[in-house]
């Protein structure tokens, strides 16, 4: 089995399916049909500026797959299911990073930290993935979702960005606490570890009470709950506090 | 389109740009329930807590310190 980073952007308009749902169905697809594993899929937020076109938001959505299959064979299957389901008028990119593969780490964590700050362009983005040997593709419109893809491998490599795709659900209600100790939470979602906004990682007997919708975040490289002091108790983190990630 | 909407947006270079800014979650909530054309974007995309609010919305586009709303540039400009 070889370890791959998969990354994609620009997938999707108004009311049509989103970048991280398609992020998604592309990493199952490639696990079942190689007996694989895929990741969570995150998501990293990009630079927002009137010169970068893009739908409600401007995210890169990333996966890790371990797989037996080829860089062409992956390529082929996750750019047909990207063809097929990206939105007529998107500009869909696709980043496939060999991890096992000798290459520039922190250039292309460099990258994806430009990316959140200032406007880059396509040619860059190409010579970045030359330069590191990853291979980044275009697949409709103006093709401007390659510099996504590729900022996103970055900013997943640098293991401290982004939120995860969809909801942790345990049973917990809208309105109703549920609680549960950290072991119980990790043993049931597949999780890393529960921390706190201020970053003090919970030990596995404390209990943390969980309402509504449940997020996690990409954080010193684990997937973690990221969860908040609410007088004696921890609760899970807001949307507003996960806005940060 | 309701006035007490439109007067929630300043309109500068053809985009109409929340007057609130960026964090200010109940003013969006409040200006939701204003709107007709209120749309939740992708859960993952959401940022507020309270599902209708203009921040969780899908016609609503980032700025570094607002956002812009396409949905009143559409309508506004498709019934002048």
């Amino acid at each position: 089995m070889k370890n791959w980073l998969i990354c994609i952007d620009d997938t999707d308009d108004i009311g049509t399916k989103g970048t991280g749902e398609i992020a998604e169905e592309i990493a199952l697809l490639l696990a079942q049909t190689s007996g694989g594993k895929a990741s969570f899929v995150t998501r990293h937020q990009l630079f927002v500026h009137p010169d970068i076109p893009y739908t409600s938001h401007n995210s890169a959505m990333c996966f890790a797959l371990q797989s037996p299959l080829s860089q062409a064979e992956i390529h082929r299957l996750a750019v047909a299911h990207l063809v097929a389901e990206s939105a007529p008028k998107a500009d869909p990119g696709i980043a496939i990073l060999d991890v096992d593969s000798d290459y520039d780490v922190h250039a292309l964590i460099d990258f994806g930290l430009s990316a959140k700050r200032e406007v880059i362009t396509k040619e860059a983005a190409y010579q970045l993935a030359e330069q590191l040997q990853i291979q980044l593709t275009e697949h409709g419109g103006t093709g401007q979702g390659v510099i996504g893809a590729l900022a996103g491998l970055g900013l997943r490599l640098m293991g401290s960005d982004g939120r995860v795709k969809g909801q942790i659900k345990l049973g917990q209600l809208e309105e109703v606490s549920l609680e549960l100790t950290v072991a119980e939470i990790l043993e049931q979602t597949g999780l890393d570890a529960v921390i706190s906004t201020d970053k003090t990682r919970l030990a596995a007997d404390e209990k943390v009470q969980l309402k509504g919708k449940v997020k996690a975040v990409y954080l010193e490289h684990q997937f973690v709950l990221l969860v908040a002091k609410d007088g004696e108790l921890w609760r899970n983190a807001g949307k507003q506090a996960l806005q940060d990630y | 389109m309701e006035q007490e909407l439109l007067q929630q947006f300043e309109y500068e270079t053809e985009r109409w740009i929340f007057r609130a800014g960026l964090q200010q979650y109940s003013e969006a909530r409040r200006v939701a329930q204003l709107c007709p054309r209120f749309a939740p974007d992708d859960e993952d995309e959401q940022v507020d807590d309270e599902l209708r609010s203009c921040y969780n919305c899908q016609y609503r586009r980032w700025m570094m310190t607002s956002f812009e709303c396409l949905m009143l540039k559409n309508t506004v400009l498709l019934t002048n």
